[in-house]
This record gives C-alpha cells, sequence and structure tokens, in this order.
C-alpha cells in the first residue's frame, strides 16, 4: 500500500491525470503483485521493495550521455526533456502525439490488462506525469536512426512511459537506452503499435551502476505484414526485470528476438516473455541468452501461446543459459502452449559452463586462459550484440562487457 | 487432402474393459474422519505405528488446500461423499488361487491378467487388486526361493513389519503433497515388493489394479526396495468399468534403490476415460517417486498414460547416489474431453548423477495434454548431466498440447538440455504411406507408433505390443 500512498502524497488528487488515477485505483485492489504467480514467484521479494523504497521522483535531472553523437543523422530523443517534436522531411515524418491520441491509446491498453501480468505497467502508468511520457508517430522510409534515453536519477523511483505508433510501410531503426544511476529505481513502460508493412529494428540496451534498479515493461502489437525485431541487452542491476508482451492481432506478422541478461555479485535480472499468435502464419524465431556469475541469479520464462486460429504458425524459442560460479543460479522456463494443429513449434533450453574442450584447445595454442574464457565469451555475446541496432558501430558494446568481466 | 473427419474415427473405440463384476462386497460408510481411518486400520489388523502414521497423514491432510496449478479443470471432488474401504467378501484366508471367488478370477481372466495356474506359463508374477484388496499374487514360491518378497502390502505390514516401517513414507512423506497425504490417510492395499542384495528378479513383477465399485475411491500404495546389487523389473496395469459418475484414484508409489541397485517401472494406465461427452471416468491423481540412494543405484519409470478423465501424475527421481541414472519415458494419449498433465521431476543432489526425458503426448479430440516437468541440478550434483526431449502430435484443431519445462541450475560443471516440438500427422507422409497401398487408419497408426517409438522400445516386450495395439485401439476413429 505504501507505493499508492506515496505516489499520492506527491501530489493531490486533483493533480493525477485520468490515467494516473485509473491505474491507481486498479493498484489500490492489488497493490503487490501476488508472489504466487508464476510471472512473480522468483522475483526477489527484499530486492522488490528496495525498488519501491525509493522516493518518487517527477522532475529529471540533466545527465550524461554516455557516449557521443558520432553522425549527425542519428535522432536523439530523451523522454522527460519535454521539447516539442515535429519532424517533416520530404521521405519521413516523426510527429508528436496529440494529447487525445495517446489518452485514447493507453486506455484502450489499459482495458486489456490482466493485474499480474501487467503490474509493472500499472505502478509506471499511475506514477508517470505528463512531461514524462512520450508519444511518437513514425511514418515514411529512409528514416535517420533514432536513439531515445530513458533515465533515472540517484536516490529515487522515476517512471518513464513511450508509446509509438509505426504508421503504414514505416521502416525505422529504434534503439532505446535504459541509464539507471546508483541507488535508483527506473520504470519503463514502452508500447509499440505496428501497422501494416511496417518494420523495425529495436534495440533496447538497459544498463545501472551501482544498486540500481529496473521494472521494463514492452508491450508490442503487430499488425499484419509487420516485422518486429528486437534485440535487447540487461546489465549491471541490483535488480531488473525484463517483460515483453507481444501480439500479432491478426497473424501473418514476422518477430526475431535476441536477448541477453548478465548477471554478477548478487544481482538478480529475469525476462519474461509472452507471445500471442491471433492469426494465421505467424513466424517467431527467439533466443534468449544468460549468464550468471558470483552468488547472482537470473530468471528466463517465456510463453508462446497458439490458439484455434493460429494455423501455419512457425515458432521457435532457444533459453541458452551460462552458468559459471557455484554459488550463482539459473532458472529458465521456456513453455509453449498449442490448440492449432498445423503449426510447426520448438523450444530448446540448455545451462552449462564453458566449453572445456574449446578452452584446453585454445590453450593447445598458447592462448591464456582468461584470454580463451574472453573468447568464447565474446562469440557468446556477438550474436545478440549484433543484432541490436545503431549501436554496433558507434558504441562498442562487447568491449563494455568484456572488459567488466 | 486429410480427411479430417477420417482421422477423428481413427480414435474411437469402444472401452472394452468396462465391464462390471456383480460380486458381493464389503464397503463401509461413505465420508472421512478419524474413526474411518481407525476402521480401515483395525480391518486390516495393522500396527499402532501405522495407525499413527494414518492419523498424522489425516492431520496434514486436514489442514492442506487442493493444488490448483494444473493445467486441468474439473469439478470439485467432494471428499466425503467418497467410500474409503470396499472388498470383495470371501473367505477369511486364501490358502490357494482354488479359494479364491471364482467370479474374481473370470473377471480377472476377461482383462487378460494370467492368475490361474494354465496361464501362469508366462512367466510374470501377478499382484491383483480389486478395489481396495489385493485377492491373490502368483510365484511366490519361486521368487521365495530367490528371497524376493512379493506380496499385497497389507501381508507385508503383517509379515514384514520392520521393513514397512523403515521405509514407508520416507520417499513421498505424508505432508508431500495433497492426494499424496491423502492416500497415506487412506491407503488400503497395494504391493510391496522387497529384492535382497545381489538378487536378479527372476521374473518381471506384476500388479494389476482393477477398480469395480463406482463410489468408492482406490487409494494403493506401492512400496519397492532393492538392496545393494539387485535389480527388478516391475509392470503396473490399471482398467476400470464405466460409470456415470467419478471416481478419485489417489496412489503413492515409492521406490529405494541402494547401491548398484536398479528398479524398472512400467505402467500401462488404462482406467476409465469417461464418455465422448465428458461423463464419468476416473480422476487419477498419482504421486510416484523413486530415490536413488546408492552410488551407481538406477531407476527408471515407463509409463503408457491412454486412460482417466483427469491425469495428474509426475514420476520422479531424486538422484542422491554418486553415479546415479533416472530416467522417465512416456507416452500420454488424450482424446476427447480426457486431460492430462503429466511429466517427471528429476533432482539431481548427488556428483556424476544423470537423467534423460523422453515425453511424447498425443492429443485428439477435445482433450487437452500437458508436459510438466522439472530438472534441477543442486549445488553438489557436479559433472551431472540432463537430456530432456518432449514432443507432442496434435490430432484436429481442437485438442491443445502445452510444455512446461522448469529449469534449473545451481552448479555451473553440470550440463542440462532440453528440447520440445509439436507437429501434427504429416499430410505428405500419409499421402506417401496410402500411394504404397497402405489404408489410411493404418497409415495413421503406423505413424502414431513411430511418433512413441523411443518409448515402447523402453518398454517391457508384452508391454509394448499391448500399448502399440492399445493406441491404435484408442486413436481409432479419431484421425482424420
Amino acid at each position: 500500500m505504501e507505493i499508492i500512498e506515496k505516489i499520492k502524497t506527491n501530489k493531490s488528487d486533483d493533480n493525477l491525470t485520468e490515467i494516473q488515477k485509473i491505474c491507481l485505483h486498479k493498484l489500490q485492489s492489488s497493490p503487490l503483485p501476488n508472489p504466487k504467480s508464476e510471472l512473480w514467484r522468483l522475483s526477489n521479494k527484499s530486492k522488490l521493495s528496495t525498488f519501491l523504497d525509493y522516493s518518487v521522483n517527477e522532475k529529471d535531472v540533466k545527465f550524461d550521455i554516455p557516449y557521443s553523437k558520432n553522425s549527425q543523422s542519428t535522432i536523439r530523443l530523451i523522454i522527460g526533456e519535454n521539447c516539442p517534436i515535429k519532424l517533416i522531411e520530404k521521405n519521413y515524418s516523426i510527429q508528436q502525439l496529440s494529447e487525445d491520441e495517446l489518452q485514447k491509446y493507453i486506455k484502450e491498453q489499459i482495458s486489456f490488462f490482466k493485474q499480474n501480468e501487467n503490474w509493472s505497467d500499472l505502478l509506471n502508468l499511475s506514477l508517470s506525469c505528463k512531461n514524462n511520457i512520450l508519444g511518437l508517430k513514425i511514418n515514411g522510409s529512409k528514416i535517420p536512426p533514432i536513439e531515445i534515453f530513458s533515465h533515472a536519477s540517484s536516490n529515487s523511483l522515476n517512471a518513464k512511459t513511450l508509446v509509438i505508433f509505426l504508421e503504414k510501410n514505416c521502416d525505422v531503426e529504434l534503439l532505446q537506452v535504459n541509464l539507471g544511476k546508483e541507488n535508483s529505481s527506473l520504470s519503463q513502460s514502452t508500447f509499440f503499435c505496428l501497422k501494416e508493412n511496417s518494420s523495425v529494428n529495436h534495440g533496447v540496451v538497459s544498463y545501472g551502476e551501482n544498486r540500481s534498479n529496473l521494472l521494463n515493461s514492452l508491450n508490442v502489437i503487430q499488425q499484419k505484414n509487420s516485422a518486429y525485431n528486437l534485440g535487447s541487452l540487461h546489465f549491471k542491476f541490483n535488480y531488473a526485470r525484463f517483460e515483453i508482451s507481444i501480439k500479432q492481432s491478426a497473424g501473418n506478422a514476422k518477430t526475431n528476438i535476441k536477448g541477453m541478461q548478465i548477471t554478477k555479485k548478487d544481482e538478480q535480472i529475469s525476462t519474461y516473455t509472452k507471445i500471442e499468435f491471433n492469426g494465421p502464419n505467424g513466424f517467431l524465431d527467439q533466443i534468449n541468452k544468460s549468464l550468471a556469475d558470483d552468488k547472482s541469479h537470473a530468471i528466463f520464462e517465456g510463453s508462446i501461446i497458439v490458439p484455434k486460429i493460429a494455423q501455419k504458425t512457425d515458432a521457435s524459442q532457444l533459453s541458452r543459459n551460462l552458468l559459471l560460479s557455484n554459488l550463482a543460479q539459473i532458472d529458465t522456463k521456456p513453455q509453449l502452449e498449442i490448440i492449432a494443429d498445423d503449426v510447426k513449434c520448438k523450444h530448446g533450453a540448455t545451462i552449462s559452463q564453458l566449453n572445456e574442450e574449446e578452452l584446453f584447445y585454445m590453450r593447445t595454442r598458447g592462448i591464456t586462459l582468461t584470454e580463451a574464457s574472453k573468447l568464447q565469451l565474446s562469440s557468446y555475446f556477438q550474436e545478440i550484440i549484433s543484432f541490436i541496432p545503431i549501436s554496433k558501430d558507434k558504441w562498442d558494446l562487447l568491449d563494455k562487457l568484456l572488459n567488466e568481466n | 487432402m486429410v480427411n479430417e473427419n477420417l482421422v477423428k474415427d481413427v480414435v474411437k473405440e469402444p472401452y472394452k474393459y468396462g465391464f462390471v463384476t456383480d460380486i458381493e462386497t464389503e464397503k463401509i460408510e461413505k465420508g472421512l474422519n478419524e474413526d474411518v481411518i481407525k476402521l480401515i486400520s483395525q480391518k486390516k489388523e495393522e500396527p499402532k505405528f501405522l495407525l499413527d502414521f494414518r492419523l498424522k497423514a489425516f492431520k496434514k491432510w486436514q489442514k492442506m488446500k487442493e493444488p490448483d496449478w494444473a493445467a486441468l479443470g474439473y469439478k470439485k471432488i467432494d471428499y466425503q461423499n467418497i467410500i474409503y474401504y470396499s472388498a470383495p467378501k470371501q473367505k477369511e484366508k486364501i490358502s490357494s488361487l482354488d479359494e479364491v471367488d471364482p467370479k474374481l478370477l473370470e473377471t480377472f481372466d476377461k482383462l487378460g491378467i494370467p492368475l490361474t495356474e494354465q496361464k501362469k506359463l508366462t512367466n510374470v508374477a501377478v499382484d491383483a487388486v480389486f478395489d481396495s484388496v489385493s485377492i491373490a499374487t502368483t510365484f511366490r514360491e519361486e521368487l521365495a526361493e530367490h528371497g524376493v518378497i512379493f506380496c499385497s502390502i497389507s501381508e507385508a505390514v503383517k509379515n514384514h513389519a520392520d521393513l514397512i516401517e523403515k521405509y514407508l513414507g520416507t520417499v513421498v512423506p505424508a505432508s508431500d503433497n495433497y492426494f499424496a497425504a491423502l492416500n497415506s490417510a487412506v491407503f488400503s492395499d497395494g504391493s510391496f515388493v522387497y529384492i535382497p542384495k545381489g538378487v536378479t528378479c527372476p521374473m518381471d513383477l506384476s500388479s494389476y489394479f482393477r477398480i469395480n465399485s463406482g463410489d468408492s475411491g482406490q487409494f494403493e500404495r506401492t512400496l519397492i526396495i532393492a538392496e545393494e546389487s539387485s535389480s527388478v523389473s516391475y509392470l503396473e496395469g490399471c482398467t476400470a468399468p464405466m460409470f456415470d459418475t467419478n471416481t478419485l484414484h489417489a496412489a503413492v508409489v515409492e521406490l529405494i534403490a541402494l547401491d548398484d541397485a536398479s528398479i524398472k517401472y512400467s505402467t500401462v494406465q488404462n482406467w476409465y476415460a469417461g464418455d465422448e461427452e465428458g461423463i464419468g471416468g476416473i480422476f487419477n491423481f498419482v504421486t510416484k517417486r523413486g530415490k536413488c540412494l546408492g552410488k551407481r543405484s538406477k531407476i527408471s519409470w515407463s509409463q503408457v498414460e491412454t486412460g482417466s478423465a483427469i491425469t495428474w501424475k509426475y514420476p520422479s527421481c531424486l538422484l542422491l547416489g554418486e553415479e546415479s541414472v533416472g530416467e522417465f519415458y512416456s507416452v500420454a494419449l488424450t482424446n476427447n474431453l480426457q486431460q492430462a498433465d503429466t511429466g517427471t521431476k528429476m533432482i539431481h543432489i548427488g556428483p556424476k548423477t544423470k537423467s534423460t526425458i523422453v515425453s511424447k503426448g498425443i492429443s485428439a479430440g477435445n482433450s487437452k495434454n500437458s508436459y510438466r516437468g522439472l530438472v534441477k541440478m543442486g549445488t553438489k550434483a557436479t559433472g551431472s548431466r540432463n537430456y530432456s526431449q518432449c514432443d507432442s502430435m496434435l490430432i484436429g484443431d481442437q485438442a491443445s498440447a502445452n510444455t512446461f519445462p522448469y529449469i534449473k541450475s545451481q552448479q555451473p560443471n553440470s550440463e542440462i538440455e532440453h528440447e520440445a516440438s509439436t507437429c501434427r500427422i504429416s499430410e505428405d507422409q500419409l499421402f506417401y504411406l496410402q500411394s504404397r497401398g497402405i489404408e489410411f487408419e493404418e497409415a495413421v497408426s503406423m505413424m502414431v507408433s513411430g511418433f512413441c517409438r523411443d518409448v515402447f522400445n523402453q518398454l517391457p516386450m508384452e508391454f509394448a505390443a499391448e500399448a502399440d495395439k492399445l493406441l491404435a485401439l484408442k486413436l481409432e476413429g479419431s484421425v482424420g
């Protein structure tokens, strides 16, 4: 209940937006997620309570973007900066959604929410004030790459919301960067709506500093013939959850997901994905990798839902995990729920450590053990990192990951 | 183009074990309370430790809640509307099969169970359980020569109380889960097997469970102990008559394997599944667990699940001993409105332990078939390995197949591999077989049998042939 009191004490009822009121009302019936539900069962309760401990902060403190913009053509946006966006060029346009459009869309989404599955979204929307919600409508082609930043300030709980409409036939590369500060909590919810024939290469890179926390939720709706490619990377968080929900509203769409989470010390990072096919001929290729070291805990739970209508669905899901320490833990649970009969669905999961034979081979060739393990890890990371748009040539994530090892 | 209706027609076959034996039975009043438990215990002339075990379990059960996490939907069970003890009336003590009521023998004859002398040639020792009691165990003398004890659990309580007291409830404690607690409180009969040190059991042992009465539940308990360097293969079969009401079956099976021992436990479960509208059928809630206590011990579960309206069953292995091995091979077939939530648990505790899981699910009609499994590597399970494979086959667009594998590792020096796939009967393969002059139904049956081959190969020979036939019969009429 505390969190609700906190939001309320920050503002009087009159200052709350309609959406905040709706979400608060919903949260009141279940102020905390049900720990018995599969989605929250493994979540570390004390870490979640630390997440909620920080005081709610609506104002943004200036922050340094961790790397400089190399190319002039990249479009950079910061959620909460609150400067009007209106870019209309020959081939494309990027405009802010009007207040009405935003309200209407978010309300519609809330009506589909399920208390446990969307608890993070409810929390986000009840915390997010007008300034911290960014709504964009993207149209056209040959759009320069877009980077969107969202960050938390130290010793506070920040909530940022992003809504993106991708109009018909639009094609874009978009990188979302979530930055955690020391002792901070960030709640980030993203709503993506891909109209017919649109396609997006979406990257989500989240990294924190000491004791930073993150609740990151991503809701995607794909209309016919759209293609959604997601590359994600989460690391350096005391506690992080990445919840992905993708709905192919009429089938005939393609989804590719490559995600990775890296945990060290006593961190806990989890990824939950739910992919629903609501029409025929859907396609999914998903791989999720985890690496757990020290005393950390990595969790992956992915469900694929294929109802009767989704004939000829082709879905595959793979969970690959590296467990590097005796005290670390990995939980993985890929699931299939299928009613349609003419489908091809498969999933796989592995948990192991670095391949000893490969290590041995490299060592016989004079490579030291540390270097050999680095080489192996880099090939393990590379598959995911190369799938994240924009970042690959400008910002060497791989280096960052390996040098911190 | 495959004709959907044709395929559907292949899964339909009337349940041929649905007859009721008209025999006088001794039943107690419906309902469950401490007095009922005391009465059961008294009827079975049990020692005090067992009555205490039952009462303790009952107390725990009263505090527990029926689990609801399985992907199953069924109407609430009224536990007070069940008869907890039912036995065919017969002479007090049976010294030979000639004294068994001929009607009972006839029943088992109809089921094809070799109880009578002329059928003993098959070289399988059988313990036949009818409702709540064991009515006959064959080949006892031959087994006794090798020191093997094979009898009903009630007899074991009288004659080998020390073993029962030592091992009962050590693998599946009374508080393990709701249905195990219920079973511990009211279990009526079941089989007991003890294989002494160094003995390889000279023949396959088999139990046959038959529910005859419509309003009594069946709660059998099986305990198998394999001493050092011994080995045994145990088969279990089950049928029940057709009733419009649902009958509860909550069994517990405990296996214990000491150093270098091996136990192979095979089940062909063909309880009555209810009719096409889902009326009647057995609610099958079973807790089966084996403990690989000794070094290099091995427990292997193989099961063919074709019956029951509801199946809730997860035969598991606790791999404690160094280099111990757990195996699980399963075929689960659901049709009409059947629901099955079944799988296994492989808990790796000791070092260098290995486990293999092969699960094949076939869902037809409006049925629901879920695989739910857990593989866990504990902190001490260095050098352990697991391999799991779960395949589902869907027949018709109304059936559903789910896969829920839980995988947890706390040991970096161990490997877990899991794979699962879902498919349908391929039209190309059907077309190919048909173009070679093979009848449609036979082609489907061949493909289903091929799909299950990995599991059937693990079954004892007589069972494998039976399972193949059973599957073909069950599928008759539903593939199209």
